[in-house]
């Protein structure tokens, strides 16, 4: 597995939407690169800019709001496509949407539509990219059915939505996305309706998936510990700025910036002593709209400084991890 | 905290009537909550856990009468008198919700948004009959206590974050002094960095105003972080019960095991402890036949699926809804890996 080969590079992303309140900076400034067999978290709260970044891949949003570079390595020694020049409409993302990259959303309430048969919404995808008959589209979508843990895939295959419990329709979400054994798949907070013992089931589904197909995952969540099971890498982001970026274990081990290092502190492990006060953050996410020039976590950070009004630079700590802090830069 | 209860459930049981058909046929019932007893002493929380639609919240509206209960009894030792709130008169209901009080989950739709911040804390006041003036004052001495300023009382729901809304669904349950709180999910729909706010303000309050918890959650470090006692449903049934430490280092249900090794820990290299439950929750309209977990329990044997095991007390108030309870051996090695521990180089 380990070939450190990049299959995305995201260089500079800004999305702005521009609001009848003003102009939103939904993601300001996110450069990453997803390797090929890896797994890539993106972790941060509500408003982070987290979803928007993973639209923005897919190309989901509106053109005239994203600017940047998103890089997309197709197989061999092709030349990579800029997806941020492509049309949103166009042949070309049609051709790279649901067949390269795949995406899971989150809520497997709304994602699926009611008026059609869970089947027919898999075939959908296959026939889109594929070039099967009737026949062999259906036996794949079976198939797929089986692969996802569905038991009686065949029965199922006509059953409805509303069928289906939450776990079983994340689970066809899951299929869907991977009938076309993608390159990448997004998973924007595939666990976050569901059940714990729903979710280690969902979670392991994805992980053994990862590697069968020898797919990249870009998993994005708020959920700390999702991250310490399944990332080899991770981005925590900020109201749309980029906090930090680290491996693993290093980003758990080691955490530079304020914010990572008080999320990680608040949160309750194992060996949190029972009933004692948790570390906390103050305050609250401030509104989008509102935040705060330069360093947006400067009205919360306990390490806030007066050069904190000005843009943070970009700190290097090693080959894969930095920081967006001047908690390290020396006057 | 002390050894006298405040709150004694007995046998409660709540069927909810599932109708087809044009003439609304009763075709049998989903049985919500089953012939579930506990105790709560005062100054302590209990936690209550489980998956959804193991009727841990059916367990809360009923403690506060927001559903009727169908069976069984539930004693609330008031500071005068008792109270048996299955049977209460709408009279008595009056007394016991000023002796308990529930936050609600979600803080953006438990509050009218019409109403100012004052009048949503004064409003359990109104239903108690205290006059304008005094409950106005009362609620300006209760917004520091939450951690909110003055300038809040004037303000609408829209105006707050997440995190201040359940600040004033804290206030509104507090205004009253109950010594009783039924929280249910009370921070699952906060941002990680106010969730650790809200867990302390509920620990301080705890202890300043003596306070007794009933707390309901499906995130079980929280609820180990937070509670005394732990109690776990599933399917309607109350299948263990016990002090935190017993029910978090030797539990005796599979279930509870099954639901404490599928905690995803936050550590990297601690990837090898999970463990996966396979299937799915039963329906509970026809749940499984003897014990409600036997369809997806490891150890499941025929005695299981033929006869339902009694809850039995496995001594120091451990209890257990398991044949079996003695005889499993719940340790680690039989759990498989899950996940592959990265290097620390990668």
């Amino acid at each position: 597995m380990p070939n450190s080969q990049p299959i995305l590079e995201v260089h500079d992303l800004h999305v702005h939407f521009k609001m009848l309140a003003g102009i939103v900076r939904a993601v300001d400034g996110v450069d990453f690169t997803v390797e090929r067999g890896r797994c890539l978290g993106i972790v941060g709260e509500s408003g982070c800019g987290k979803s928007v970044t993973a639209r923005s891949i897919l190309r989901l949003l509106p053109s005239s709001d994203t600017s940047g570079q998103i890089l997309y390595h197709p197989d061999g020694d092709g030349q990579p496509i800029d997806l941020v020049g492509l049309d949103a409409k166009g042949d070309a993302i049609r051709a790279i949407r649901g067949k390269d990259i795949a995406m899971i959303f989150q809520e497997p309430m709304t994602s699926l539509t009611p008026v059609y048969t869970i089947g027919e919404q898999i075939m959908e995808s296959i026939r889109q990219h594929q070039n099967l008959s009737e026949e062999e589209s259906q036996e794949l979508a079976i198939s797929m059915l089986n692969k996802v843990g569905i038991p009686d895939a065949e029965r199922r295959f006509a059953d409805y939505p509303h069928q289906m419990s939450g776990g079983m329709r994340q689970r066809v979400m899951i299929a869907i996305a991977l009938c076309c054994e993608p390159r990448i798949l997004i998973a924007d907070e595939p666990t976050t309706a569901l059940d714990v013992t729903i979710q280690a089931q969902i979670l392991r589904l994805i992980r053994s998936l990862q590697q069968d197909l020898d797919m990249s995952v870009i998993m994005i969540t708020h959920d700390l510990a999702v991250i310490a099971q399944l990332a080899d890498f991770v981005v925590v982001m900020y109201l749309g700025q980029m906090a930090e970026k680290a491996p693993v274990v290093e980003l758990f081990q080691d955490p530079k910036h304020p914010y990572t290092q008080a999320l990680l502190r608040s949160i309750v492990r194992p060996d949190t002593p029972p009933r004692e006060q948790l570390h906390s953050i103050s305050g609250s996410v401030p509104d989008p709209r509102n935040a705060p020039s330069g360093c947006r976590f400067r009205n919360r950070c306990p390490s806030v400084h007066d050069r904190c009004v000005e843009d943070p630079p970009v700190v290097e700590f090693g080959p894969q991890h930095s920081a967006t802090c001047w908690l390290y830069v020396d006057d | 905290m002390s050894d006298t209860p405040i709150l004694q459930v007995e046998n409660l049981s709540k069927f909810f009537p599932v109708q087809r058909g044009l003439l609304r046929r009763t075709v049998g019932h989903v049985k919500a909550v089953n012939d579930v007893s506990f105790a709560v002493n005062k100054g302590e929380c209990l936690g209550l856990v489980g998956e959804s639609g193991c009727g841990k919240t059916t367990v809360a509206r009923c403690l506060l009468r927001l559903v009727e209960p169908d069976q069984g009894r539930i004693l609330l030792h008031g500071e005068q008198q008792t109270f048996d709130i299955a049977s209460a008169s709408r009279k008595e209901m009056l007394d016991v919700r000023r002796q308990m009080q529930i936050i609600f989950q979600d803080p953006f739709s438990s509050l009218d948004p019409r109403w100012r911040v004052t009048d949503v804390i004064a409003e359990p006041l109104m239903a108690q009959k205290v006059g304008r003036g005094e409950a106005g004052r009362r609620v300006l001495e209760i917004l520091p206590t939450v951690g909110l300023g003055p300038h809040f009382a004037d303000r609408f729901p829209h105006e707050l974050s997440g995190g201040e809304r359940q600040r004033v669904s804290i206030a509104r349950a507090l205004i009253v002094s109950p010594p009783l709180v039924v929280a249910d999910e009370p921070v699952s729909a906060l941002d990680v960095s106010v969730r650790s706010q809200i867990i302390n303000l509920l620990l301080d309050l705890q202890s300043q105003m003596n306070l007794t918890y009933v707390f309901i959650a499906h995130d079980l470090s929280i609820v180990k972080h937070i509670s005394h006692r732990i109690a776990v449903m599933y399917l309607g049934r109350l299948v263990e019960l016990g002090t935190t430490q017993q029910v978090f280092e030797d539990c005796k249900h599979p279930y509870t095991k099954a639901l404490l090794a599928s905690v995803l820990i936050p550590d990297p290299t601690h990837r090898e402890q999970s463990y996966v439950l396979e299937g799915e929750v039963p329906s509970p309209l026809n749940p499984p036949s003897g014990c409600h977990f036997s369809t997806r329990c490891p150890f499941a044997q025929e005695q299981c699926s033929a006869e339902e095991p009694e809850l039995r007390d496995m001594g120091g108030g451990h209890w257990v809804r398991c044949h079996f309870a003695e005889e499993l051996d719940l340790s680690e090695e039989i759990f498989a890996p899950q996940f592959d521990t990265p290097t620390a180089s990668n």
